[in-house]
């Protein structure tokens, strides 16, 4: 089988938030639900020193994810009556014909990425823009990056053009359920990985969903 | 601040579930190994009296079902039987309410066969076990770091033997069941008080392991900041319910049907309470809101 997956370039992001309103807007999702969600990850202090300079140790960076259809996906998992499956390319998606709404996905998933639609009473997530996919395009969210910060495509290719990093914060260990994504690290990481690991925390809570 | 006060009351329905229906499915069996062993007019009066903890399971089960988005694709849990948690829990929770179900219904046969009825109680009884069991086991999420340790289903199994017995006291008090005025009474009071003390202790100890977690969004400490008042307020309540059972057998008038079941209420009343942290406690290795 084929595996497809996402291209995220920490060094590009300028947490625009354009890939999550274009999600929003393609597939019609309502305030309260979000497929792609942008974090921004900080930490760090002023201080001022003897002759009264400032100075900063602030580090901060954009984390633009959505589902990263992993290659051992949570969801699947624990998902009771099978709704949850992998297409032919990898994409993880909710057959909705056999969803119960019982949410367990979306407990599961540590990327945050399957939601429950109590509207319509079944598991909602991102599918990787399936149908755009099959006709020759890429998802919406990589076509309307400004900043071309996103990229999709078969892992093996992805992995071949920009490397295999794949752990950084606010994202879980990548050993946990094998998710089909690289990273291109923001620069911080480049200068003190251990830190940003140690005191990253994800500072934009108020405007997720 | 971000507390996980919003996810448990989103599920609600799972929090009433997870504290009625095992007790109640603990309070079935003891009930039905007390009606296996009583005779003549007693053992139709324990009998009969199995609608309460069959009740209790059920409404639970009941509430359970309404956070579901969409009940009509409920069949297709079947098919990942012994692959998903939540498939195992349905799967022994309806094996359980058919044997009890028609152990109930065959009970009022004009000529019930005895080898028959015992042999439904049997299935029942087990099934009530491997129920409690499945639901103990049904959060054991490997992503949820929170859940995944083996505090979670020790504590429910726990949960179920706190409330299982004073549940079962109501229920055999209201069949009028004779030996609950004696030692059986004590027992199951004993046994419901050392599952009590042991919960505790299962709660304190998953407060020092589990609190201290964090991901890059939040601490399960930021998320119960109140779990040591509930723990206190579980042991309480729970505490109260034994003690208004216990002033009852004092007395050596026995239980009456009004404090049976306002000993039940409280107790139970004290597992909701943790059952509503345990919700509130949820947190992924990941992003998590």
């Amino acid at each position: 089988m084929e595996q497809v997956g996402f291209y995220f370039n920490a060094k590009r992001c300028t947490g625009c938030k354009t890939c999550v309103l274009a999600c929003k807007d393609y597939r019609d999702l309502d305030a309260s639900v979000s497929f792609r969600q942008v974090y921004e990850v900080a930490h760090g202090s002023w201080a001022q020193d003897d002759r009264g300079c400032w100075a900063h140790d602030c580090f901060a960076f954009y984390v633009s994810c959505a589902c990263n259809h992993c290659s051992s996906p949570a969801c699947m998992e624990v998902c009771p009556t099978g709704a949850m499956g992998k297409n032919e390319l990898g994409l993880v998606s909710v057959d909705e014909r056999r969803c119960i709404g019982c949410g367990y996905c979306a407990l599961s998933c540590p990327y945050h990425a399957p939601k429950v639609d109590r509207a319509v009473g079944h598991s909602a997530k991102c599918d990787g823009c399936a149908e755009r996919v099959a006709a020759g395009g890429k998802p919406i969210c990589v076509e309307a990056c400004p900043l071309r910060a996103l990229d999709f495509g078969p892992i093996v290719e992805l992995r071949a053009r920009y490397g295999r990093a794949v752990d950084m914060p606010p994202l879980p260990d990548s050993s946990i359920t094998a998710p089909n994504l690289v990273l291109s690290l923001p620069a911080c990481m480049g200068e003190d990985a251990d830190r940003v690991f140690a005191e990253g925390m994800v500072c934009n809570v108020r405007e997720l969903v | 601040m971000t507390t996980g006060f919003a996810t448990a009351f989103n599920e609600i329905t799972l929090v009433l579930f997870t504290t009625l229906a095992p007790s109640g499915a603990a309070a079935y069996a003891i009930m039905g190994a007390a009606m296996l062993w009583a005779r003549g007019d007693e053992r139709k009066r324990v009998g009969r009296a199995l609608l309460i903890p069959f009740l209790v399971t059920l409404v639970g089960l009941v509430a359970s079902a309404t956070h579901l988005g969409n009940p009509d694709n409920a069949l297709y849990v079947f098919s990942r039987v012994g692959r998903s948690p939540l498939s195992n829990e349905v799967f022994a929770a309806v094996l359980f309410l058919s044997a009890s179900g028609l152990h109930w219904l065959y009970q009022f046969a004009e000529h019930a066969r005895l080898r028959v009825l015992n042999a439904l109680m049997g299935i029942a009884i087990l099934a009530s076990f491997a129920f409690v069991v499945s639901v103990a086991l049904a959060y054991s999420s490997r992503t949820v770091v929170t859940w995944d340790t083996p505090f979670v289903p020790v504590a429910l199994c726990l949960n179920a033997l706190i409330g299982g017995p004073v549940l079962a006291i109501a229920g055999l008090r209201f069949a009028r069941w004779g030996p609950l005025e004696g030692k059986a009474g004590w027992a199951l009071l004993a046994l419901s008080l050392a599952a009590l003390v042991a919960n505790t202790g299962v709660y304190v100890a998953q407060g020092a392991n589990v609190l201290s977690l964090r991901n890059y969004l939040v601490s399960a400490e930021q998320l119960v900041p109140t779990y040591g008042a509930m723990v206190v307020a579980f042991c309480a309540l729970a505490a109260a319910g034994l003690a208004v059972d216990m002033a009852g057998l004092l007395r050596g008038r026995g239980v009456s049907k009004a404090s049976s079941a306002a000993a039940s209420a409280l107790v139970l009343a004290g597992i909701f309470v943790m059952r509503f942290a345990f919700y509130m406690m949820h947190m992924t290795y990941g992003i998590s809101l």
